[in-house]
């Protein structure tokens, strides 16, 4: 009986996975409007996990080519008590720019905790005391900022190997307290 | 102690410039010189080859949507102080391709750009001023001192896909490279010093 069953069922294999595959549902992929206030609320909320926090935009080239690493590390790590969030500085109030980041986000199927930054882009910027992007910053398990990556200085911009550097010493707990 | 003792610790500090966003530079320091840069009329110069009362600085790239958004307020800008003594000089320090040369030929002559437009291919100029994002301004006085850095004024525009321009706060009201060469003409400080530019970010080379 084995014998018959077989290559029937080899032969229809293919066929089987592919239909698990078209009716699995896609990663989740949200964006979020949220302000600067709910922002430092949702972060104090995540105290107790590590917090990586990607400042990008779809204007900002550079933030773009940096995105998959960052994607990368989310599923590498997020089940070792870290939690990525990417917040966009697109303008909110250019619907074509908020759907650009949207889409680009479910290309990078970015299952992160995805936000757009819902303020004035120059008030947001202000608020955030952030002043190009990308800009990545780290909080310990604590809610303290550790690791303030950006492009600020001309001889000392960060790289994506810096970002896996703060985090694995900060996971290898080897910063002082 | 007395005020005194400090003064060799004072001294011995290292010297560090730093302004409010800008990581190198401060108000009211020297500008740093630059030489023989190429422009895009393939003809080089040197800050010292301008003799104007009022030199403006503007780092721009080519590719950046808040550069495109900004190139017509910043050609009316040069065509407002034309004929006095200010001289407008755009800098290019990215390495990306399209941020090169033949590209910024191509959009200097496409937009219109009415002033130099030089590139630094060691990206010297970018570091010593500091400069990390596009556009980035700098008003440097007579006497070659920084007197104001940043925004051209305080309604960034940004260039979108389909070629429209969509400015941040609408119609610009405080143009503070214009009210900074307005007042260095007049022989008075800059009424605004320093202001966060807003803008793609200058990749240095590591």
């Amino acid at each position: 009986m084995h014998r018959r069953i077989r290559p029937v069922t080899q032969a229809f294999l293919p066929v089987v996975l592919v239909a698990i595959a078209a009716c699995t549902p896609p990663p989740q992929v949200t964006l979020d409007p949220i302000g600067f206030e709910d922002w430092k609320r949702t972060l104090a909320s995540l105290q107790g996990r590590i917090v990586v926090v990607d400042f990008w935009a779809t204007w900002c080239v550079p933030c773009i080519e940096r995105f998959p690493h960052m994607v990368r590390l989310h599923h590498q790590y997020r089940n070792r008590g870290v939690t990525f969030v990417s917040i966009s500085l697109d303008n909110r109030d250019d619907k074509q720019a908020v759907e650009e980041a949207r889409r680009f986000l479910v290309r990078q199927k970015a299952t992160l905790r995805n936000y757009l930054m819902n303020e004035n882009i120059l008030e947001a910027f202000e608020k955030l005391d952030l002043v190009g992007i990308p800009a990545v910053l780290i909080y310990d398990r604590q809610g303290r900022l550790r690791h303030r990556l950006t492009g600020d200085d001309p001889n000392r911009q960060f790289t994506e190997k810096d970002v896996e550097h703060a985090l694995a010493a900060l996971l290898a707990g080897q910063e002082a307290p | 102690m007395r005020a005194s003792c400090f003064l060799p610790l004072l001294l011995a500090a290292p010297m560090v410039f730093a302004g409010k966003y800008n990581t190198v530079i401060e108000i009211g320091m020297k500008a740093p010189s630059f030489a023989n840069l190429e422009g895009v009329d393939g003809q080089k110069r040197s800050l010292s080859d301008f003799k104007e009362d009022v030199v403006v600085l503007v780092f721009l790239a080519n590719h950046c949507p808040w550069v495109k958004g900004g190139d017509k307020d910043l050609v009316q800008v040069v065509t407002e102080f034309k004929g006095q003594s200010v001289r407008v000089v755009g800098l290019g320090v990215n390495l990306r391709p399209d941020d090169l040369p033949p590209a910024m030929k191509k959009h200097a002559a496409r937009v219109g750009y009415n002033f130099q437009y030089l590139h630094d291919p060691s990206q010297e100029v970018g570091r010593k001023y500091g400069a990390t994002r596009t556009p980035e301004f700098f008003v440097l006085d007579k006497q070659r001192r920084i007197v104001y850095t940043g925004l051209l004024h305080n309604s960034p525009a940004q260039m979108r896909r389909d070629g429209s321009v969509q400015y941040t706060n609408g119609q610009p009201v405080q143009h503070y490279v214009r009210d900074a060469v307005r007042a260095v003409l007049a022989g008075k400080p800059a009424p605004v010093a320093e202001t966060r530019a807003q803008g793609c970010t200058v990749e240095y080379a590591r």
